[in-house]
């Protein structure tokens, strides 16, 4: 009798036990399917990556244009909301871009009145003489391409991506700064070509050089706004 | 008892006088004379007609038999009835198989309750919650179609301060 008595605890306990887990807060899964108006799944996965827990998955369903995601409850209410401001038509975005030719000099510094809100930043890589070579505001949505010529013979084309709303940033792809050269400032020569995180409202200060110890660098001045 | 001298003078071989016999039976010197006459008297003294059974030896066997088929067959009841009380060991092994298909049963139940698909609008979802959504630092600079170029990135003090980033690279021209 007394054997049945410990056999039956036994395996009260274990089902216990088993009930308790999953009982506790946030610990279930759940599953939900979100499908897309104006953007593409797949991108969608990208943006949610970072909200999603170790626990959570997600797949994607081209055909449907659907993402479905398993995780927290908790998790899944960030991940909807993020998804709501993803799935947008395409947004219209500003994008500032000034350009500056920065020296390391060894008389007095050099700066023009229009440059005084970035050059103490600038000093910060220890140039001191700056050189104004044009600003331009371009407006574009997402997905368009974009086109910034300056007098002084530079050009900067580029892609507006999507906007990253869990990092409330603009992607800006395969942006390309080239020089007018030449005796007729006809050949364009490309000086770099990349692709750039920019955050809403964020000023970013783009420079390059050809070496840490070079005494001239060009600076792109960015902001990215709505 | 009759004495020895009586006996000596009543034997006669083959005799199956009671009292004969049971004087043989009592006394050794009168055994061992007896038996040097009549060598069976030992065993008519011992009795051995009064060792058959009544009702003959036959049925004697048959009662002997009866009583070893009903002791095989207690025997076997008493087995049986051994074999239907579970030992401790197979009771904890039952025990436990029992709490770990319980168990299972239980866990899959839960999981399967939890993730019943739900399809969500996402037009439906509070734009306020947005706010509440974990944001994210990316960097500055995703690519950069230059494989000998190092970048720095100057950390910056907050979210919304300046960032600063330079792009050294060997194959820049020297006058940018």
């Amino acid at each position: 009798m007394k054997r049945y008595v410990i056999a039956i605890l036994l395996v009260l306990m274990t089902c216990g036990a088993a009930l308790a887990e999953p009982a506790a807060d946030g610990k279930a899964l759940t599953v939900r399917t979100y499908q897309f108006k104006y953007k593409d799944a797949d991108k969608a996965a990208a943006v949610i990556k970072s909200l999603m827990s170790t626990e959570g998955s997600l797949s994607i369903q081209p055909a449907a244009n659907s993402l479905v995601v398993t995780d927290h409850p908790d998790n899944l209410k960030q991940i909807s909301a993020a998804l709501l401001n993803f799935d947008a038509p395409a947004q219209a975005f500003k994008l500032s871009v000034r350009l500056i030719s920065a020296a390391k000099t060894e008389g007095s510094p050099r700066v023009p009145d229009e440059l005084r809100d970035v050059a103490p930043k600038l000093a910060m890589l220890r140039y001191n003489s700056f050189e104004d070579l044009g600003s331009i505001e371009v407006e574009g949505h997402e997905g368009e391409p974009g086109l910034v010529d300056m007098q002084s013979g530079y050009r900067a084309d580029f892609r507006i991506g999507e906007y990253d709303p869990a990092s409330d940033s603009i992607k800006v792809n395969d942006f390309r700064l080239s020089k007018l050269q030449g005796a007729h400032k006809d050949e364009l020569a490309q000086l770099l070509k990349t692709s750039l995180n920019l955050k809403l409202g964020q000023t970013v200060i783009l420079g390059a050089s050809k070496a840490s110890g070079s005494q001239r660098a060009l600076m792109l001045v960015v902001v990215a706004r709505r | 008892m009759i004495s020895c001298l009586t006996f000596r003078n009543a034997f006669a071989p083959g005799t199956e006088s009671p009292e004969v016999l049971e004087h043989v039976r009592a006394c050794d010197p009168c055994l061992d004379h007896a038996a040097a006459i009549d060598p069976d008297i030992m065993f008519r003294a011992l009795g051995g007609e009064n060792l058959v059974p009544p009702g003959g030896v036959d049925a004697f066997v048959d009662d002997v038999m009866r009583e070893v088929r009903l002791r095989s067959t207690e025997h076997t009841l008493s087995s049986a009835r051994r074999g239907t009380l579970v030992s401790w060991p197979r009771r904890l092994a039952v025990a436990a198989t029992l709490a770990a298909g319980l168990s299972g049963a239980l866990l899959v139940w839960q999981h399967d309750r939890s993730v019943v698909p739900v399809p969500v609008q996402l037009a439906a979802v509070h734009p306020a919650v947005v706010s509440q959504a974990r944001l994210t630092t990316k960097p500055v600079i995703e690519s950069y179609d230059s494989a000998n170029a190092t970048i720095v990135e100057v950390p910056s003090e907050g979210a919304s301060d300046t960032r600063i980033v330079m792009i050294f690279d060997d194959s820049l021209p020297a006058d940018l």
